[in-house]
């Protein structure tokens, strides 16, 4: 009895072991979802923002992106539109905050991350879901991000929207 | 309520529990139909279950209703247990649509009739009174693994209705109701 719940206290404590390891110690991957779920929390807004907390979310939601990021997005019904530019992103930003009073919940799911073998770039595909706040349904689009790891921190240089469908 | 045998009753709970997560998380999917391409089949907000295990042993076939991976997946940067995480994780957001065109076909829109090959397709389904369609999209040749999916309300715009080709690595099962 006492081997055995010696061997189990030591399994948990691998187990836990390798869990803070992860936590402490996160992979790329690990790194990558959780600032793209930063980046869904910092596009989302609700109605009556304080115009300071606009554009200071606005600004934040720059940093995750490189100063030379390009987004191209194509969806049904919007046509086609190419953004570049870090500033560019944050001026966008503030804009569909003014043109959407009612707020905007943006969601990332099903997220799959590809980094390379260097380490150093990777690509993650994703479904965005936004909703209006009012409307009962939510939009989803397939997007693809590419992130490279800039001065230590993974940034978005590129956005663009793919076809589920050809 | 909890029986004379607080054990057997707890072990019970827990199988059942492990049965339903099993059953539900990985083989028959609920899922909620958002939207009203699939009038008049599925209402919008109504529910299904999607049945993962419906092509283990087939094919994919025409008339099918089938759930589609939204997002690209790709498992090939993975290792082999997170490769098998991956496969079994299910999707949060799916398309549901049924197939026309299946791999090698060539397919059509033809003032609203689906032609194969040439050949209008016969679409029972279809309610021609309630939803008239005057599509048209010119012939395309189906690759290998590759099936032409379409939304049974087509008297909406063509623009606005999401349809086309789809691979078969996107089909995740059949709807079952």
């Amino acid at each position: 009895m006492k081997i055995t719940l010696r061997l189990v206290l030591l399994i948990a404590v691998i187990a836990a072991g390798v869990w803070l390891w992860t936590v402490l110690f996160p992979g790329p991957e690990k790194i990558i979802r959780q600032r793209l779920a930063q980046v869904a929390d910092s596009a989302s807004f609700s109605p009556g923002e304080n115009p300071l907390l606009t554009a200071a979310r606005a600004e934040r939601l720059g940093d995750f992106f490189s100063t030379n990021v390009e987004v191209r997005l194509d969806v049904p019904g919007h046509g086609q539109q190419v953004f570049s530019g870090r500033d560019e992103i944050v001026q966008t930003a503030a804009a569909v905050r003014s043109v959407i009073p009612g707020g905007l919940k943006v969601g990332l799911t099903d997220v799959t991350v590809a980094v390379a073998a260097d380490q150093q770039s990777a690509t993650a595909d994703v479904t965005v879901k936004t909703q209006a706040a009012g409307e009962k349904d939510f939009n989803a689009q397939e997007v693809k991000f590419t992130l490279q790891k800039i001065a230590g921190d993974w940034l978005i240089t590129r956005v663009e929207t793919v076809r589920s469908l050809s | 309520m909890i029986g004379r045998n607080p054990k057997a009753t707890l072990l019970r709970v827990v199988i059942w529990a492990v049965a339903c997560l099993v059953v539900f998380r990985l083989l028959l999917l609920p899922v909620r139909v958002d939207g009203i391409s699939m009038l008049p089949t599925y209402r919008d907000h109504s529910v299904n279950l999607v049945n993962r295990l419906a092509y283990l042993w087939h094919e994919p076939r025409r008339g099918d209703i089938v759930a589609i991976r939204f997002s690209h997946f790709e498992t090939n940067g993975l290792g082999g247990l997170e490769q098998v995480a991956s496969r079994l994780e299910p999707p949060h957001v799916m398309l549901l649509k049924r197939i026309v065109g299946l791999p090698g076909e060539t397919v059509a829109f033809l003032d609203g009739r689906v032609v194969i090959n040439g050949e209008p397709l016969d679409e029972p389904y279809e309610d021609a009174q309630k939803f008239p369609c005057d599509w048209n999209r010119a012939p395309v040749t189906l690759g290998p693994g590759e099936y032409l999916v379409v939304g049974d309300n087509r008297s909406m715009p063509q623009e606005d209705h999401t349809f086309g080709e789809c691979e078969r690595n996107r089909i995740v099962g059949k709807a079952l109701l």
